[in-house]
């Protein structure tokens, strides 16, 4: 009985040992960029572009970590000179997130209440030749279009994963979580 | 033969003028507001009052027509003084429009380089179905609602979507004999 005993607990730390282990969910926030957010394993800062009709081209703040074959993305672009047509840039990156892919879900996403509440959407599509399904969540508030992405990729396994829309979930415009992690801003031209 | 045919014919008219004569659809424009539609029926202009926990209280105005147990409904709410928020404004107007209803229909829409919402719900109490559609321009909410009464009862009627995608944001794109609508107030 003993050794049965003993053969199982062998193999189960054999077995924990070759199981890679899932690094544990941080809260970050970037005061410059007025936003805060949850991601696991170590998220990094780089500048990207974007480009679209309406908004034309432009530099990104971008916050990324990949963790367990998930790839977690916040992308922030500034439009402090067209606020008033935040409205249609929300939109335009909306259209431009869900089009050519498959779209699975597309709902409210606001976060806050009352007269603080930033409205927003939250879309879940699979991405074309079978390269992953993303959960994006949009919104623009205070001069800049914040988009949230979370992409299972196919080498995870489970593209029904909660770890997508824990990350969309967890964003919020005003306050951060207790000992969150603050990220500074890279700066764009 | 004859008689068969003058009794078919005879039918035929009777049967054309006891249906009810729907009203023919019209064009309209407004220069000053910037966005042209289509609607059957008679033209009423009334003020409403809209609120949202983010816009506030504010003035509306309403463009109202009515034909055969369908509403159609242009919303116009000055929002300029807070522009810089149109994208909440905007999201604002359309949570609320479907907020604890039966959401049909919840698609984006996009044209004239605008981008809004169409929605479509079930009203409460079997009272209806309406479509609308939203966006933001020139610092104002613009909805276009269309509602089929339970008068009606054709809840899929071709008629609301043909009026929520009647609206331009571009003169050039309206008919030439569109009816100027009356001035907004001041």
């Amino acid at each position: 009985m003993s050794r049965i005993i003993l053969a199982a607990l062998t193999g189960a730390a054999i077995f924990m040992s070759t199981v890679p282990a899932l690094a544990e969910w941080k809260s970050y926030v970037s005061k410059d960029l007025g936003v805060s957010f949850m991601a696991p394993g170590e998220v990094k800062a780089s500048i990207g572009t974007f480009r679209g009709d309406v908004a034309g081209p432009r530099q990104t703040i971008v916050f990324r970590a990949t963790e367990d074959n998930i790839e977690y993305r916040v992308t922030v672009l500034s439009f402090r000179q067209a606020q008033a047509h935040g409205a249609i840039l929300l939109g335009e990156r909306e259209f431009m997130f869900r089009q050519r892919n498959t779209v699975l879900s597309d709902t409210f996403s606001n976060v806050g209440t009352g007269k603080d509440t930033i409205y927003g959407r939250k879309t879940v599509i699979d991405l074309a030749m079978n390269k992953g399904r993303s959960t994006g969540a949009f919104y623009f508030t205070n001069g800049k279009l914040y988009t949230f992405e979370a992409t299972v990729l196919p080498a995870h396994g489970n593209l029904t994963s909660p770890d997508p829309g824990r990350f969309v979930d967890s964003v919020k415009f005003t306050g951060a979580a207790p000992g969150a992690i603050e990220l500074r801003a890279p700066k764009v031209e | 033969m004859r008689f068969s045919g003058s009794v078919l014919l005879t039918a035929a008219v009777l049967a054309a003028t006891t249906a009810p004569a729907q009203a023919a659809w019209r064009g309209y424009i407004s220069h000053p507001l910037g966005f042209a539609f289509a609607a059957p029926g008679e033209l009423k202009v009334e003020k409403g009052t809209y609120s949202g926990p983010v816009a506030g209280t504010h003035a509306s105005l309403i463009y109202r027509f009515l034909d055969d147990n369908i509403e159609y409904k242009v919303m116009v709410v000055d929002v300029n003084a807070q522009a810089n928020q149109s994208a909440n404004l905007l999201g604002e107007a359309e949570f609320q429009f479907q907020n604890q209803k039966k959401l049909l229909v919840d698609t984006i829409d996009r044209f004239d380089r605008q981008y809004g919402r169409k929605l479509t719900i079930d009203l409460p109490n079997n009272g209806g179905r309406t479509t609308a559609a939203f966006y933001f321009v020139d610092g104002r909410i613009v909805s276009l609602q269309a509602t089929v009464l339970p008068a009606n009862g054709d809840y899929d009627s071709p008629e609301m979507g043909r009026f929520v995608d009647s609206i331009t944001f571009s003169p050039e794109h309206a008919p030439d004999d569109a009816t100027e609508l009356p001035a907004p107030p001041k």
